[in-house]
């Protein structure tokens, strides 16, 4: 299995189009979920998931959005598939690469989904924050203004 | 040795209220002066592996090279030790893949005499030294939120509320080695450290935190209460904490509350009453009902009492049940906050002259009041807020359903799935990336169909979801040039779900239950390997748009929460703005309200006033 992960480790440039300009930590991120799905096989679900789930919310964390930790993932799996298939004369070895990239990228989708709703989830619980203070705020401001127009008030009179 | 020690200490761990299991360790080893705290993450059992590999490791290391090594040099090769032998731990199985643990570990030299303490960290568990009644933090949290503040990305404010503040930027067993950050404090009598995980201050405030460490409980008893705190506030973690006393202050402050203090309150009850009744308890809208004095003596001597309690047990629970009973039984009935936040504020300014009052007569006394009494008020702020946080999430349990209805009302229309394509979220939904059979050889075509039949017959008959998927998926295959086509079976399988765990988790089990059946059918048909690959290569990226597609659907649904956030957040600015706005022009007007000379010149006018030399008016 090593030398399989060797040799898919070969295409990193040509995934993730360095040579291009076009890689991204992201995209390097994810090619290495690959490998590191194929370097565990398909017995430890456990340990692929804690590592696109550490993956995804490193680059989250960093401040992509999640559209383009999708865009990313699209990007990776369908340039790898096109790679594989051109580089590899062993169709069974190309079929494990696909599985592989498969798995990863439902894995990847799904963390970045569930990252979504929890991010969705934050924001409606903020808002509702927000309107809270800004009840609060409002009656500071009636309350200021009443004031200010009692005081003209009186000195008018 | 034990018996010459001056250092106490205790530990005290707890699952929480959300977690299965507990995937926190720690170490109390009073002889030989070490302390630790680990965090464990990972997959199934991985996380508890790993925080118990390194605390051995740790702990192994440790007592061995204890005195053969300077100290910050021993704290430092132990977790580089421990964080090996995780590497090792998860190489070695490959269930364990991933696994890491936070680590924060504590030596004291000498524990006789304790003048020192050294302190190591790696993620974002924590130590904190609690020094005449403050508490201040000793290490920096190894989280990647934590670094976007130190490069001035973002804001210490922002990074509190950050959805990924919890990512960490460092552990042990994620690589062969990591840095390792040491510091070392001076110690003094009465000094107290707090090691502790992230499930404490997570869901704890670090007033609470700092009030019950300054409680001048044994560090057992503190354990326990910091552990309850943190299951109060939510024990949405695994909560671990250990407390090391770092030797006896001369004369704890705390006694004399608890005696004089508490009876000196006391005494001085009807004077606490008298000032609440004079800042305008019996009019408050929370008093109607009842008598003015029966309403007075209710709200305002029950305070006084709790917070007598609680002086003389030093605890904060008393007042804490006072103002949850109060809140709790005012918001109910609909009473509004406005109201709740002016009793409470009677309440404080009560408390705050009857120990001004104390003062007068004796000072000592009355500085050590203060401080008891200040906890005490913060406690009071705690449990209101505690309320508060319950309502909101009620608030928000609301929302959430009310949005599952308004989706379930939304029709799919054609219209809808165009205006979808129109910005397409996910980049293959584009026009010229189709996918399908269509450009696929007869005998591809044929392996894919003969997949498909056989995955279906594969899946349980009642498993709907799945069947509804290996649909979807063969659909996608034979019509999937169109775009359009794609999001029609990805909108269709999505169908009406809430936005949460529970109604987005079947699905993609689901999904990822066709990929094993498709790929297993895809072995079995009785084509050549090349073929094979073929088919695999067109079901795969089939299945893969087909997931991303549903993750674009539920990344578009949640995307108006962000939107209404900021419509809201820029709203609070405004009014906060307006609000300033109007304190100067208050302020103003008070000042010119309290200027006598604009009594004493009504014949010069703001413009001649204005037209005067500078320094002339001053001399004048």
């Amino acid at each position: 299995m090593s030398e399989l992960v060797d040799r898919v480790a070969v295409l990193r440039d040509e995934v993730l189009d360095a040579a291009g300009g076009g890689s991204s930590d992201s995209c390097a991120e994810l090619f290495e979920a690959v490998l590191s799905a194929l370097t565990l096989g398909s017995e430890s679900v456990a340990g692929i998931e804690a590592t696109v789930q550490d993956a995804v919310s490193r680059r989250l964390a960093w401040g992509a959005s999640e559209v383009q930790l999708l865009a990313d993932n699209a990007w990776v799996f369908e340039r790898l598939i096109a790679a594989v298939e051109r580089a590899f004369r062993d169709h069974d070895e190309e079929m494990v690469v696909i599985e592989a990239a498969t798995h990863v990228s439902v894995m990847v989708s799904r963390a970045i989904a569930m990252s979504g709703v929890a991010r969705a989830a934050h924001d409606r619980a903020a808002r509702v924050r927000e309107e809270m203070a800004q009840r609060q705020l409002r009656d500071a401001v009636d309350k200021q203004a009443q004031q200010l127009a009692g005081r003209s008030s009186s000195r008018g009179a | 040795m034990s018996a010459a020690v001056a250092v106490e200490a205790a530990g005290s761990t707890d699952v929480g209220r959300v977690r299965a299991g507990n995937e926190d360790a720690m170490l109390v080893d009073v002889e030989l002066g070490l302390y630790a705290v680990f965090d464990g993450m990972g997959g199934a059992k991985a996380g508890e592996i790993a925080a118990q590999t390194a605390r051995d490791a740790f702990h192994f290391y440790a007592r061995r090279h204890r005195d053969e090594l300077p100290e910050i040099d021993l704290l430092e090769n132990a977790l580089l030790h421990a964080c090996a032998a995780v590497y090792d731990a998860a190489r070695a199985d490959r269930n364990l893949h991933g696994m890491g643990t936070t680590a924060v570990v504590c030596f004291i030299p000498d524990l006789q005499r304790p003048r020192k303490a050294v302190i190591a960290h790696v993620g974002d568990s924590r130590a904190y030294l609690l020094r005449n009644g403050r508490l201040s933090q000793l290490t920096r949290d190894h989280t990647i939120v934590a670094e976007l503040v130190a490069r001035g990305m973002i804001s210490a404010e922002d990074a509190e509320r950050h959805p990924y503040k919890n990512v960490l930027s460092r552990n042990l067993g994620a690589r062969f080695e990591t840095a390792v950050d040491v510091v070392t404090a001076d110690l003094g009598p009465g000094d107290r450290i707090l090691l502790c995980s992230d499930g404490l201050y997570g869901y704890a405030s670090i007033e609470a935190i700092q009030y019950l460490l300054g409680s001048g409980d044994a560090p057992e008893l503190v354990a326990g209460d910091l552990i309850e705190l943190a299951l109060r506030g939510g024990g949405g973690d695994n909560v671990t904490v250990v407390v090391i006393d770092a030797g006896q202050d001369a004369e704890t402050g705390t006694q004399v509350v608890r005696t004089s203090g508490a009876a000196t309150l006391w005494e001085r009850r009807a004077e606490f009453i008298a000032v609440a009744r004079q800042q305008g308890l019996g009019r408050s809208p929370l008093c109607r009902g009842l008598p003015t004095d029966e309403a007075i003596e209710l709200v305002a001597g029950s305070f006084c009492e709790a917070l007598y309690h609680d002086l003389e047990k030093s605890t904060g629970v008393n007042v804490w049940t006072f103002a949850q009973n109060l809140g709790a039984g005012w918001l109910d009935h609909g009473g509004d906050w406005q109201v709740l936040r002016g009793v409470l504020d009677i309440l404080q300014a009560a408390s705050v002259a009857v120990v001004d009052s104390i003062r007068a007569d004796d000072r000592r006394l009355g500085a050590l009041l203060d401080i008891a009494v200040a906890r005490a008020l913060i406690v009071v702020e705690l449990a209101v807020g505690n309320l508060l946080a319950d309502r909101l999430r009620s608030v928000e349990a609301e929302l959430v359903d009310l949005q599952a209805v308004a989706a379930a009302a939304e029709p799919v229309t054609e219209a809808g799935r165009s205006l979808l394509l129109e910005d397409p979220t996910v980049p293959f939904l584009r026009a010229t990336r189709g996918v399908s059979m269509a450009g696929a050889s007869v005998e591809i075509a044929a392996a894919v169909d003969e997949s498909v039949t056989i995955a279906r017959a594969a899946a349980p008959a009642n498993a709907l979801l799945v069947q509804r998927t290996i649909a979807a998926l063969e659909a996608i295959a034979v019509h999937g040039e169109d775009p359009a086509a794609v999001v029609a079976e990805a909108r269709e399988l999505y169908g009406v779900r809430t936005l949460d765990d529970v109604g987005l988790q079947p699905l993609f089990a689901a999904v990822e239950r066709v990929r094993l059946l498709v790929t297993t059918a895809v072995h079995q048909t009785r084509h050549s390997d090349a073929i094979k690959a073929g088919a695999l290569r067109l079901i795969s990226t089939c299945h893969h748009r087909l997931v991303a597609t549903i993750t674009g659907i539920i990344l578009d649904a949640v995307a108006p929460a962000s939107q209404r956030l900021k419509e809201a957040q820029r709203a609070t600015s405004a009014l906060r703005q307006e609000l300033e706005r109007l304190e100067r022009q208050r302020t103003e007007s008070d000042r010119f309200a309290a200027e006598p000379a604009t009594e004493l010149t009504p014949a010069l006018s703001p413009d001649e006033d204005d037209a005067r030399p500078h320094g002339e008016g001053d001399a004048g």
